[in-house]
């Protein structure tokens, strides 16, 4: 496929995603950088950190949330640290289901951390594959440059 | 010192931040934001106190600094180095932002806190205020 018609998709998704609430002004900040910075691979670096570490923490969420006695002081701590990489990526929708999941933490709600963790799991598995189509665009991009 | 930096133009910055994405990003925003810089990290507090007293009082001219990170955290880090006598400009860095947060960096003896995430509009305003930029 042409560049012309990669780049356009390429914007045409990166717009849905900022529509969609998906990514904030974070995430159009990483781009700046990237731009300024003469960076090519700064974004595609904070994206693949972001998603490395949002896997890994899911991963510990749900092991804790199955055992008999919840430590929520973990749990707690887990989320923290999901919430502080969602909003250094830029990632919405998964900080803003962070701040609830928390309050729920607090609460020692585990039903409701729960439903929380499907929520976050859901909500970034989407923003990954967008994540994973908007990186292969790009590369598929410079390829034809 | 702040002014012997703004002359020199190379800060000495000290980012003690124990994650990778927020240390990634915090590099990008620095070398952007200011003309010259050089850049310690450290991963823990304990580190960062390591490497203020080896460096010595006028090591850096900013340390920005996470709160909760493994082995000491950034408040404990920050009581510390001010109890070796150094004024170096402290900027505590997390995304617990509730006033009692805020207040415990204060306490600890940090001349400012910023939320995370660090964005170039903040790294621009601390610069400026400890006369770095």
């Amino acid at each position: 496929m042409a560049a012309a018609a990669l780049r356009e998709q390429l914007n045409a998704l990166l717009s849905s995603m900022f529509a969609s609430g998906l990514v904030d002004d974070q995430f159009q900040q990483l781009q700046m950088l990237q731009e300024d910075g003469g960076t090519p691979g700064f974004v595609a670096e904070v994206v693949t950190l972001f998603c490395d570490d949002a896997d890994r923490i899911i991963s510990e969420l749900a092991a804790l949330l199955e055992q008999p006695i919840v430590d929520f002081d973990k749990v707690d701590a887990y989320v923290h640290q999901l919430k502080g990489s969602s909003a250094s990526v830029g990632a919405q929708k998964v900080k803003f289901t962070c701040m609830q999941f928390r309050q729920l933490c607090q609460d020692k709600n585990r039903d409701g951390c729960i439903m929380a963790l499907a929520v976050v799991r859901n909500e970034f598995y989407d923003l990954r594959n967008k994540f994973q189509t908007m990186l292969q665009l790009e590369q598929q991009i410079q390829a034809q440059q | 010192m702040a002014g012997a930096a703004a002359e020199r133009k190379v800060i000495r910055v000290l980012l003690v931040e124990d994650e990778e994405i927020h240390r990634v990003l915090a590099r990008a925003l620095l070398r952007s934001a200011v003309g010259g810089v050089e850049l310690d990290e450290a991963g823990t507090g304990a580190e960062a106190v390591r490497r203020v007293r080896d460096g010595g009082a006028g090591a850096y001219d900013l340390i920005i600094t996470d709160g909760k990170m493994p082995v000491m955290d950034g408040h404990e880090a920050t009581r510390q180095i001010r109890a070796m006598g150094v004024t170096t400009p402290i900027v505590g860095l997390s995304s617990d932002t509730l006033p009692p947060d805020v207040d415990t960096f204060i306490k600890a003896g940090a001349d400012d806190f910023t939320p995370k995430p660090l964005s170039k509009e903040k790294l621009v305003r601390i610069l400026a205020k400890f006369n770095l930029a």
